[in-house]
């Protein structure tokens, strides 16, 4: 951890409160107790924890005051109500650790965002075979929650807000996945330690004009503008691929899942160099470079990127945006490469 | 009491079933509270539900506390304290529906609930009627689906009753075996204040209307159980209050304690237990005449009542031993014949010349009481309930003017025959008779029976029973005043009374009544013994108590893991799906395992590979399934084709696989 582009909200020790101290021991402890979770991730007995929620200490101690009136009163019927009303609690307890149980979660992404705007955590929840799961909340540190349904026999996506304030990889060590449905006398948890990554891009900023590269030129500019990209041939699909460039003829005949790759011929080749930028604030050249690289890519130009340490070719496409924002994004911290 | 945290908005569902829940708590009491706090608390709840919908004034805060003032005010008026449960719940009540005038957020509707909840818990203190239990399970259903709705206001009023009621029926059992083991306490933690109550039953005097307004109330004052054998209809004199002191007017008891002299028994025994209902009085009613007082706190007097400690404000079992004939050969004592011959001086002298010419001629005591009798029998008296008003000399004017008149009547004029002219008597009232219940097997005695006769007292046999209303009216003796004098029920009873298929259906709700208020109502520590007992302990006390209560709560505690879990799982699949897995089982125990992976149609493939042998059955069957499942949908055969699927799954014999 550490370095410009971790935020992990890990505060120092001494700002710590009680409170915080003894949640932060309690999550360890869980992570110890638990060991790291492989998705999809199944919900089991073991992991699942309960308590009675606020609400849920209110009624016991109204449970508490009644069989006391009953019992001095020497009233059965009182008492009866009373019994009553503890086993409505204690199937209430079941039946909240019942709907948490079994649920799976099934997939966790986070697509990459530019710095300064609010990115989002996708999670897929499945019912795992049970009956529908109802009111599942899902939440990361300090976010917050929204209840959900899961119908019976299926899965549901949801997405929660991750704030993104800079550069740089945000890293999320755990999950909380809980519920209190029915009635919010219990509230049932777990922890699912899956990392979650995502990638935040440099913010975009900065006026310097994009630099030209007149030498190696391939045909005029306003071709390209007309659109007369080449076809190039078909490669396998990668993460990032844009689905307007998947073959799905191809995939309808049982093909893998294949993408059209275009020359653009007309375009110009830009390389965008982070040792010659006029600007003395390294994070602002990374958002100038940033700038140009969306331009560019934008305009449908070929572009390439040199960092320190750090050289893509000339390229196009989105898979080539995201190399060289990512380079941007992870410039200078532990997980540059 | 604006909380300072944030909490959650409420929205209107919770609001309004929060309202309905407060209602009903409100409504339970309806009839017991005076009519401006019910009326108050309920014009509130239709003020806050009408401003959540459109919007309006809301009291301020000084205004609101102003009203509590004024409504502590009003209570402390009508019930000069703040303690008791009439006091208590009508101050609960109150604040509870001032409180919903700020009520904003989920967590003041959960308060809201468990003021609900306080108020049905008051209403079981209060009534625990068999009628009523309905009642009071309506409204902890009300309050528990109120509670489904405040957690997750996106839920339907069905779908929340329907969570309710489903979580209610499975805390049964459990709720059963708490109130079976859960050890109860002997005695109280702190004093019950006693509040004013409508007091019913008979009482330490008697003038003539007094037992006529009993004698309309069909309520049960006990019942009777006998353990051997019935004593005789014309036996059944169920002895209260004996009266002593005459005004002229009014018979009231003396206020003398002596000492019980000893009386020798005759005849048999009966053993029973009277199951006594709440009367507000200190009377035990048992047989004429009891043979000791059936507890420690009871006093079995010298005119053998039986006078407990306490009154009677929650419905007591007891047994008692009785018999129905005494004698004794011991003089009465001076002051007690002092007492049991006086008259009010100058009051009913005509009466008074008529005992002491019956007197004169009369051989013996004994002679002169059957003399006056048959005065009684032959000139011309009519037994009525509506008899006219009587002046300041009422015996007299009953004797020789009206002739007409109830046992109260006859009992007064007999005592004063008889201590007109010098013989020991004195008024006894207690009930006659009683409705033999065949369902329950035991005898329900009513307000309506309520009765008065005499006891004189006669040399060589001591007090002895006479009933002058007999001779007038020799059918009280063996049917009950309803069919002697029908009128003097209200008609709606009446009509119970002379159905027999409605006295049927109402014995069988007075046993029902019976049994919950033996086995429901009464149910306390000493019970509690007596079912350990039951069970084969041998000395039972409260550790066992405290282990039946653990071991109930764990079996139950697993029985509904079990259950709940079998739900869920259960509740997913449809019976296409239940046929299939089916199947896959039968091949797993056979040898032929379904991979995750594998489709219906690759793990045919799979089976036909492993197990050539059941190619044939297998296949065919897994490729229905593939096409009931994803092929083209055929909605009019569908379910009958799915019940095809599974009865020939259910046929279908797979053999292991043969050891290699």
């Amino acid at each position: 951890m550490g370095g410009a582009g971790s935020v992990l909200i890990q505060r120092p020790r001494v700002l710590l409160r009680g409170g915080e101290w003894l949640r932060a021991r309690t999550a360890q402890w869980m992570r110890r107790r638990q060991g790291p979770d492989q998705l999809p991730v199944r919900l089991a007995r073991r992991r699942l924890y309960i308590v009675p929620t606020r609400a849920g200490l209110a009624f016991a101690v109204l449970l508490f005051l009644m069989l006391l009136a009953g019992l001095n009163y020497g009233n059965s019927l009182a008492l009866l109500l009373t019994f009553v009303l503890v086993g409505f609690a204690l199937v209430v307890m079941q039946q909240c650790h019942r709907n948490l149980l079994g649920t799976e979660l099934l997939a966790v992404s986070a697509p990459p965002v530019f710095a300064g705007t609010c990115g989002k955590v996708q999670l897929t929840l499945g019912s795992g075979g049970g009956g529908a799961r109802l009111q599942l909340t899902a939440a990361l540190p300090h976010s917050p929650q929204k209840p959900l349904d899961v119908p019976p026999d299926g899965a549901q996506r949801l997405e929660l807000p991750l704030p993104a304030p800079t550069r740089g990889l945000v890293r999320l060590e755990r999950l909380r996945l809980a519920t209190a449905h029915p009635f919010g006398l219990f509230r049932a948890w777990t922890w699912v330690h899956t990392p979650i990554e995502m990638l935040v891009y440099p913010q975009p900023r900065g006026s310097l004009p994009m630099p030209a590269q007149p030498g190696v030129r391939h045909g005029a500019q306003a071709a390209s503008a007309a659109g007369t990209d080449e076809w190039a041939g078909l490669r396998p699909f990668r993460d990032g691929d844009s689905p307007r460039h998947v073959d799905w003829k191809a995939y309808a005949r049982e093909a893998p899942l294949l993408v059209k790759e275009y020359t653009q011929g007309a375009a110009e080749l830009r390389d965008f160099d982070f040792a010659r930028l006029p600007l003395a604030d390294s994070e602002a050249r990374l958002s100038q470079l940033a700038r140009w690289v969306v331009d560019a890519e934008a305009h449908g130009e070929r572009y390439g990127l040199t960092l320190p340490g750090v050289r893509l070719a000339a390229g196009h496409g989105p898979e080539h945006r995201h190399r060289c924002l990512a380079a941007l994004a992870l410039f200078g911290t532990a997980q540059a490469r | 009491m604006s909380a300072a945290a944030p909490a959650a908005p409420a929205a209107l569902p919770g609001l309004i079933w929060t309202c309905a829940a407060f209602t009903g708590g409100v409504l339970l009491h309806v009839d017991r509270l005076p009519l401006w706090a019910s009326g108050a608390a309920l014009v509130i709840v239709a003020w806050r539900l009408a401003t959540a919908r459109r919007g309006g004034w809301y009291p301020g805060v000084i205004a609101r506390a102003l009203l509590a003032l004024a409504l502590v005010a009003l209570v402390v008026a009508r019930y000069h304290t703040l303690n008791g449960l009439a006091a208590g719940t009508t101050l609960l009540l109150l604040m509870a529906a001032l409180k919903l005038l700020e009520t904003r957020s989920a967590r003041d509707e959960g308060v809201m609930l468990g003021v609900a909840l306080f108020l049905l818990l008051a209403a079981c203190l209060d009534r625990e009627a068999l009628v009523r239990a309905p009642l009071y399970a309506g409204e902890a259903w009300l309050c528990c689906a109120a509670l489904a709705v405040i957690a997750a206001p996106g839920l339907g009023g069905g779908a929340a009753l329907k969570l309710a009621g489903r979580a209610l029926l499975l805390s049964l059992p459990l709720a059963v075996a708490l109130f079976l083991f859960f050890p109860r306490l002997a005695g109280a933690f702190w004093a019950i204040p006693q509040g004013e109550q409508a007091v019913t039953g008979l009482s330490d005097s008697m003038s003539p209307g007094s037992i006529l307004a009993l004698i309309a109330s069909y309520e049960p004052a006990f019942r009777v159980k006998f353990t051997a054998a019935l004593p005789p209809s014309a036996e059944r004199y169920w002895r209260g209050p004996v009266l002593h002191d005459f005004d002229g007017q009014t018979w009231r008891a003396g206020a003398v304690f002596r000492t019980r002299e000893p009386l020798t028994y005759l005849g048999t025994a009966y053993r029973y237990e009277v199951a006594l209902e709440p009367s507000h009085r200190r009377w035990w009613l048992a047989l004429d005449t009891p043979l000791a007082s059936p507890d420690a706190h009871v006093l079995l007097t010298y005119d053998y009542q039986l006078l407990a400690e306490e009154r009677v404000n929650q419905p007591v079992t007891y047994e008692v031993v009785s018999y129905t004939h005494t004698g004794t050969s011991l003089p009465l004592d001076p002051a007690a014949r002092h007492e049991d011959t006086a008259l009010p001086p100058g009051a009913n002298p005509r009466t008074r010349a008529l005992a002491q010419s019956l007197r004169a001629r009369a051989a013996d005591d004994a002679d002169f009481v059957h003399a006056v009798l048959e005065h009684l029998a032959h000139g011309g008296f009519v037994y009525s309930l509506t008899p006219e008003r009587l002046g300041a000399n009422a015996v007299d004017e009953f004797l020789f003017d009206t002739r007409e008149g109830f046992c109260g009547h006859y009992a007064s004029a007999f005592v004063t025959l008889m201590r007109g002219a010098g013989v020991p008597a004195r008024v006894v009232t207690g009930y006659l008779g009683g409705e033999w219940n065949p369902i329950g097997r035991y005898f329900v005695v009513r307000q309506s029976d309520a009765h008065a006769w005499a006891e004189v007292w006669l040399a060589g046999r001591g007090w002895t029973r006479v009933d002058p209303t007999a001779v007038v009216a020799p059918e009280r003796l063996r049917r009950g005043i309803l069919d002697l004098m029908p009128g003097a029920l209200s008609t709606p009873a009446w009509l119970l009374h002379r159905s027999p298929w409605l006295t049927q259906l109402l014995q069988r709700w007075d046993a029902a009544n019976n049994w919950w208020s033996e086995r429901v109502v009464k149910f306390d520590y000493a019970a509690q013994l007596e079912l350990l007992g039951r069970l084969g302990i041998r000395t039972p006390d409260a550790s066992y108590l405290g282990w039946g209560f653990m071991l109930a709560l764990c079996g139950w505690l697993a029985i509904i893991a079990w259950h709940i879990g079998r739900q869920t799982r259960r509740g997913a699949l449809d019976p296409l799906a239940r046929a299939y897995l089916s199947l896959c089982r039968k091949l797993a125990r056979a040898g032929a395992a379904r991979e995750a992976h594998q489709g219906p149609l690759s793990f045919a493939a799979a089976v036909s590979a492993r197990r050539p042998d059941l190619h044939q059955p297998v296949h065919s069957l897994l490729a229905r399934y593939a096409q009931l499942r994803y092929g083209r949908p055929a909605p009019a055969s569908r379910a009958r084709d799915i019940g095809e699927f599974r009865r020939a799954v259910a046929r279908l014999h797979v053999r292991r696989a043969a050891p290699r």
